[in-house]
């Protein structure tokens, strides 16, 4: 190394690349230092709103890294490419989300004691997000993961008096816990096989493992590791610890773990296999056929796992009186959707999958504003205490309306045309069955979406006295209501934003030194 | 001004009135209604005169895509909008229809406390029905469907304090989904296959043999599901006898005039791909005509005044496809004009029905009677309607059924004639039973009945001038509306004309379905299947008359009916029930699992892994390979 | 006299099942975590084993499992906090009577 410095090669990286995580990390410093100092009985919310300033900020040089080159430091530990800015954003967008719906929901004196910990906790989980985004490592992949998870752990358990949220932890951390081992596990075999944890030097190294006898231990690695990452993204087999968890936890982490949590997920999914397991090509013996190993063989299992998960979230979805809990298994079942795109691997999987990511994302956060304001006037997660909301608040009803509309898949909507395009995938890959049964699931969610509906326009309420919706959550039931329609209407600009801005292809050019 | 160029606009003024009913309709309160009159009333002038000038200038279609909506795998997509023949008689119809129903309803809806929600609901349904009918794509069209069903599972529903409502709300939505699934698949192959969603480049596509026979089959049968699904044809017609739950103006909008008949539309609108497969318009005639008379048949037997008329639009319904089964030219004009005759008077019926309900608040006819001199606007008009829904001479009903049976009986099927003959005397007995049992007699019911007022008069009387003139538009001798329909239509060649003895065939079994209706009703009598047993007697010197009538005509009738409508019920509604039983059952069994013990779920994500790796070994033939990971 | 790696490997997947066999069945909740422990243990054995039998032998192996005990210890503490406060609401640590949600 010509250049010497004191700091070896660390001196020659670009480490404004990764301003967007210093600044998460420096105001989630800031926030437990501020916490620590201030006043006992001082009012937290000050805290809120530096921390929603620094996501504003980090959300800003995310967006100026976007449409750039390639950046990568530290051997690919930490990569800057489309994909990563696509899920950052995603993310950030999600937090704030969440930040402002917090703002209503903590009242120190009834549910969350120590609030500042509250928010603080949320940005680490964040970094650990935006590090699964952006590492093409297994070590920095599995620190992101842990990141959010414990993080995700506290915040769940953070209304420490009452039993249903110390439960809720208490399983997510068990379920947590198991499904980190076993990921570990699929990693350990990975990282035995090809002797590396950088996926492009998996990548490079798995083919010629896989043709040396090992390709079935590639393949329980793989295997391993889709069972551990299930459980973030929170689909069959690793999907019920969701309603548990979601019906414990404080509303705005209920849409945290449904949203930002469960795009991580995938964020980890797509990057470790796509890359990994991407370009592993399988040969046939009988016909002398090459193929791609996750086209060929795994796609019929992710795609099993995808139907699966559909058909549970939504039958079980059906039965639930608590609203929290449906909206728990409305994720399985959206995370099925979610995984037909990455089952069936078109051109356009990446667009698609995000496409719906950022339906998801305004319908469901939409949907937990509503649903917590809701909740704290009528205090009951009844699905009951909608009754008459249309009488009360016939703005929230409406939007409430949109946002199922688009969470069940019809025009209009965001949600539309994300299942369209994931709909039209299956279609393409010839998975007429994949598509089958995702048009009979989707047939059945509108009969537990609609139900919230009725409730809201066909049941007379308790009370009709008119719902007063404070600012933040206006803002956000706005902001997403605008995106829902917007991109019901007009999917076409997101869809060529996500296109051109987030160039997938970024992902397979690996970083060196 | 070139109105065909701005025939968007006739969407807009019912979209602004839901916008400003939603903002501002709880301060205006019953005021309300006059901003949807208003804006129903402007669209109707603006849909009148692209009518007359596509009248006039005639030929080719305008079609609107400017606007750039969205890039699907490399082909552009655009919104926009379309005028032709065929829509622009549509677009007068529900405008018309809607306007009408909207003046209705100032009068039937009044005190009611969710009155201004009644006219926002009114009009955005109003907004994606005219949104439906001017797409230029099928995607478009899609979209619009999906939210004329969710206004209509909102209207049906508007009595939500009503059990029934409710139930009939949601049956109404996920049977009608059922039906647009197909919709949905036939959108996602017609992309796969033909490369775009407009109409026109399919149509080319078609028209230059592009695509197999297999797959137009396939298509039209799809796209057949969805209209099946929305016209309430068998098997999926169960929703709409129980959408009768919503408040009357809606039944005659939605489920009588224009929801209803956009699967009809449907069909139309694609008819160049039914042209092109046999198969596929054989099946669309076949469930026509079983439809027909299946739902004519269970009509006998109804006692209530709206089920009657229900199930009088299924069978009209039916009809229409029927008609359009034929794949000819007359068929295409049958049926779409049936279309247009059949909205004036089951309009004018359903509105007719809201009036005797308003006046003796019930829908039972066994405890109606007597009405006539009572209710002197709503009685002949009432008539006006049955005669025309029964094809007597010269209401409208009566040239677009000679029509459809002209048609029918020229495509060769003359099974499907015969049962359009039986399905036709079938409606003609029910309705008059219907008539006779309502208005005429002693009052049953001892409730003071009293005649409507103005503001719902005036609807029905205008729809009665349309039921009786509207068939004049086509006549056997100068079909305007035929040879008009058929001008932009290249596939066609000029209408066919059947024998006189057809007309002659179906005036006689209307009027032998009307007699037989007058012989056991009329009068004042009360045949023993309702409450009135002593009235019954009152007519002894004809007892062995009736009993002959009884037993060769009346019992048979009433037990197919009654057979059928037990059919309907367990057998199509318990298919229905099976499946949701199981989609419940397996809900079950999750349920089961979810315990709440966090180590089931552990055990049950282990399981899965096992079962994922089992899968593995087994099917990639890795049985012998464990030995040589770990040894 | 040389260790095949496979032994390693056995070992480690001995360990793995026992653990998940703990954290699956027993009924007090500190056990459990322990379980997880084991498995989590489990897997640097098998990282450590990898390193230096593994096929391409080299020292990230290592330092995985350093990163994996460091986050072990993390998601002990958490737990077993998470786990103290639930004993002050409800007095227990059975796994099985924490079953307030359900279906």
């Amino acid at each position: 190394m010509s250049s010497v410095s004191k700091w070896g090669n660390l001196a020659q990286y670009d480490w404004s690349v990764m301003s967007p995580e210093f600044i998460i990390l420096g105001v989630a410093t800031l926030l437990s230092l501020l916490d620590l100092f201030m006043n006992k009985k001082a009012d937290r919310r000050i805290l809120a709103w530096i921390g929603f300033l620094g996501i504003i900020v980090a959300g800003y040089f995310v967006v100026r890294n976007t449409g750039q080159n390639v950046v990568s430091i530290l051997n690919d530990m930490y990569r800057v490419d489309g994909f990563a800015n696509a899920f950052k954003l995603l993310f950030l967008s999600g937090v704030a989300f969440v930040f402002l719906i917090s703002l209503t929901y903590i009242d120190e004196s009834k549910n969350i004691r120590y609030s500042g910990e509250y928010y603080y906790l949320i940005l680490t989980a964040l970094l650990g997000a935006m590090l699964m985004a952006s590492s093409s490592d297994l070590i920095t992949l599995f620190v992101g993961l842990e990141l959010l998870s414990i993080s995700s752990y506290i915040l769940v358990g953070t209304r420490k008096q009452h039993i249903h949220s110390n439960e809720s932890a208490f399983k997510y951390v068990i379920s947590g816990g198991i499904a980190s081992a076993i990921t570990l596990y699929g990693m350990s075999f990975i990282y035995g096989l090809t002797g590396s944890t950088n996926l492009y030097v998996i990548a490079e190294r798995l083919s010629s493992v896989f043709y040396d006898g090992f390709d079935f231990l590639v393949y329980f690695s793989f295997f391993l590791m889709f069972v551990g990452f299930a459980f973030k993204i929170s689909v069959v087999p690793y999907h019920m610890w969701a309603p548990d968890v979601y019906q414990g936890a404080p509303t705005p982490i209920a849409a945290f773990l449904s949203v930002v949590s469960k795009a991580a997920g995938f964020a980890i999914v797509l990057r470790v296999f796509l890359i990994s397991f991407g370009s592993l090509v399988s040969f046939d013996m009988e016909t002398g056929q090459q193929g791609s190993v996750l086209v060929n063989t795994l796609s019929v299992y992710i795609a099993i796992v995808a139907a699966a998960s559909m058909i549970i979230g939504n039958t079980l979805a059906m039965r639930q009186v608590n609203i929290k809990r449906m909206m728990a298994y409305s994720g399985i079942a959206q995370a099925g959707y979610l995984l037909v795109p990455f089952a069936t691997l078109t051109v356009l999987m990446f667009e698609q999958t995000m496409f719906y990511l950022v339906a998801y994302l305004f319908a469901n956060m939409g949907a937990f504003a509503i649903i917590m304001l809701v909740n704290r006037d009528q205090k009951t997660e009844d699905l009951k205490s909608f009754a008459g909301l249309y009488h009360r608040a016939p703005w929230m009803a409406i939007a409430m309306t949109f946002f199922l509309l688009s969470l069940a898949g019809l025009p209009i909507t965001a949600g539309f045309f994300g299942k369209f395009y994931i709909f039209m995938s299956a279609i393409v890959h010839s998975s007429y069955w994949l598509a089958g049964i995702m048009l009979a699931t989707s047939v059945v969610s509108y009969y537990y979406y609609f139900g919230v509906i009725r409730q809201m326009y066909m049941r007379p309420g308790k009370t009709e006295a008119p719902l007063k919706v404070p600012a933040s959550i206006g803002l956000v039931v706005l902001i997403a209501l605008v995106g829902t329609v917007a991109a019901g209407i007009m999917p076409d600009p997101v869809m060529q934003y996500i296109h051109h801005k987030f160039p997938l292809q970024q992902m397979f050019q690996p970083g060196g030194q | 001004m070139d109105m065909i160029a701005n025939a968007w606009l006739i969407p807009l003024f019912p979209l602004i009135a839901f916008v400003l009913l939603v903002a501002f309709g709880r301060q205006w309160k019953e005021r309300a209604a006059y901003v949807g009159i208003l804006a129903t009333a402007a669209s109707f002038v603006f849909a009148l005169l692209v009518f007359f000038e596509r009248f006039v200038e005639g030929a080719t279609d305008y079609i609107n895509t400017d606007f750039h909506w969205l890039t699907f795998a490399g082909e552009k997509i655009t919104m926009g909008f379309e005028v032709n023949q065929l829509n622009a008689m549509m677009l007068v119809v529900v405008t018309l229809v809607s306007m009408l129903v909207h003046i209705y309803s100032r009068g039937y809806m009044r005190g009611d406390e969710r009155f201004p929600v009644f006219y926002q609901y009114l009009a955005l349904f109003t907004f994606s029905m005219l949104g439906v009918v001017l797409s230029p794509n099928i995607l478009q069209l899609y979209i619009f469907w999906e939210l004329v069903g969710v206004c209509s599972f909102l209207l049906v529903g508007f009595y939500f304090y009503k059990p029934e409502a409710r139930a009939a709300a949601k049956k109404a939505f996920i049977v009608t989904r059922i039906g647009d699934v197909g919709l949905f698949i036939a959108l996602a192959l017609i992309f796969w296959w033909v490369g775009s969603f407009d109409y026109s480049e399919i149509f080319n596509k078609i028209a230059a043999g592009a695509i197999e026979e297999w797959k137009l089959t396939l298509l039209g049968i799809l796209i057949f599901v969805g209209a099946v699904g929305k016209s309430g044809q068998f098997p999926l017609h169960t929703w709409l006898p129980d959408a009768m739950e919503g408040p009357t103006p809606v039944s005659a909008l939605i489920h009588a005039a224009t929801m209803v008949a956009a699967g009809v539309y449907l069909v139309a609108r694609m008819y160049d791909l039914y042209l092109a497969s046999p198969v596929a318009t054989e099946v669309v005639a076949y469930i026509g005509g079983f439809t027909a008379i299946f739902a004519a048949s269970i009509g006998l037997t109804q006692r209530d005044i709206k089920r009657v008329l229900a199930y009088s639009t299924v069978s009209q319904l039916g009809y229409m496809m029927l008609a359009l089964g034929a794949a000819s030219a007359a068929g295409y004009v049958a049926g779409t004009f049936h279309l247009m005759t059949h909205a004036f008077f089951k309009a004018l019926l359903f509105l007719a029905a809201g009036s005797v309900i308003h006046a003796v608040h019930t829908q039972d006819i066994f405890e109606m009677g007597g009405l006539w001199k009572k209710m002197r606007i709503t009685g002949p008009v009432f008539l006006v309607g049955c005669l025309a829904i029964a094809g007597i001479p010269p209401f409208a009903g009566f040239w677009s059924k000679e029509e459809i049976l002209v048609a029918t009986l020229d495509s060769g099927h003359i099974d499907l004639f015969v049962v359009a003959l039986i399905a036709a005397s079938f409606t003609a007995f029910y309705m008059f039973r219907l008539f006779f049992l309502t208005f005429g007699g002693q009052s049953r019911g001892g409730s003071q009945a009293h005649e409507s007022p103005g503001v719902m008069t005036l609807p029905m009387i205008v729809l009665a001038v349309l039921a009786v003139i509207a068939g004049f538009i086509n006549t056997p001798w100068k079909p305007v509306l035929g040879e008009w329909l058929t001008e932009d239509m290249t596939a066609f060649h000029g209408g066919t004309h059947g024998a006189g003895w057809v007309t002659i065939v179906a005036i006689a079994v209307s009027v032998a379905g009307i007699a037989l209706a007058w012989m056991m009703y009329g009068r004042g009598k009360m045949p023993a299947e309702g409450t009135g047993g002593v009235l019954y007697r009152v007519s002894f010197r004809k007892y062995y008359m009736d009993e002959i009538y009884d037993t060769v005509f009346v019992k048979p009738l009433r037990a197919i009916g009654k057979g059928l409508h037990i059919f309907d019920v367990w057998v199509i509604d318990g298919l229905v029930r099976l499946i949701a039983a199981f989609t419940r059952g397996i809900g079950g069994v999750g349920a089961r699992m979810q315990n709440g013990q966090i180590q089931t779920y552990g055990a049950i994500a282990f399981i899965g892994l096992v079962l994922l790796i089992v899968g593995l070994t087994i099917a990639g033939g890795y049985v012998g390979q464990w030995r040589t990971i770990f040894l | 006299m040389s260790i095949p790696v496979t032994s390693y490997l056995l070992v480690a997947l001995i360990l793995f099942c026992i653990g998940l066999y703990g954290a699956l069945t027993k009924r007090n909740a500190v056990i459990v975590l322990l379980s997880i422990e084991l498995m989590l243990n489990a897997v640097n054995i098998n990282l450590v084993a990898f390193a230096k039998y593994g096929m391409f032998p080299n020292i990230s192996g290592q330092i995985f499992s350093l990163f994996t005990i460091t986050v072990a210890a993390a998601e002990a503490a958490v737990g077993l906090a998470i786990l103290i406060s639930l004993y002050r609401n409800r007095n227990t640590v059975q796994v099985d009577e924490m079953d307030l949600m359900k279906r």
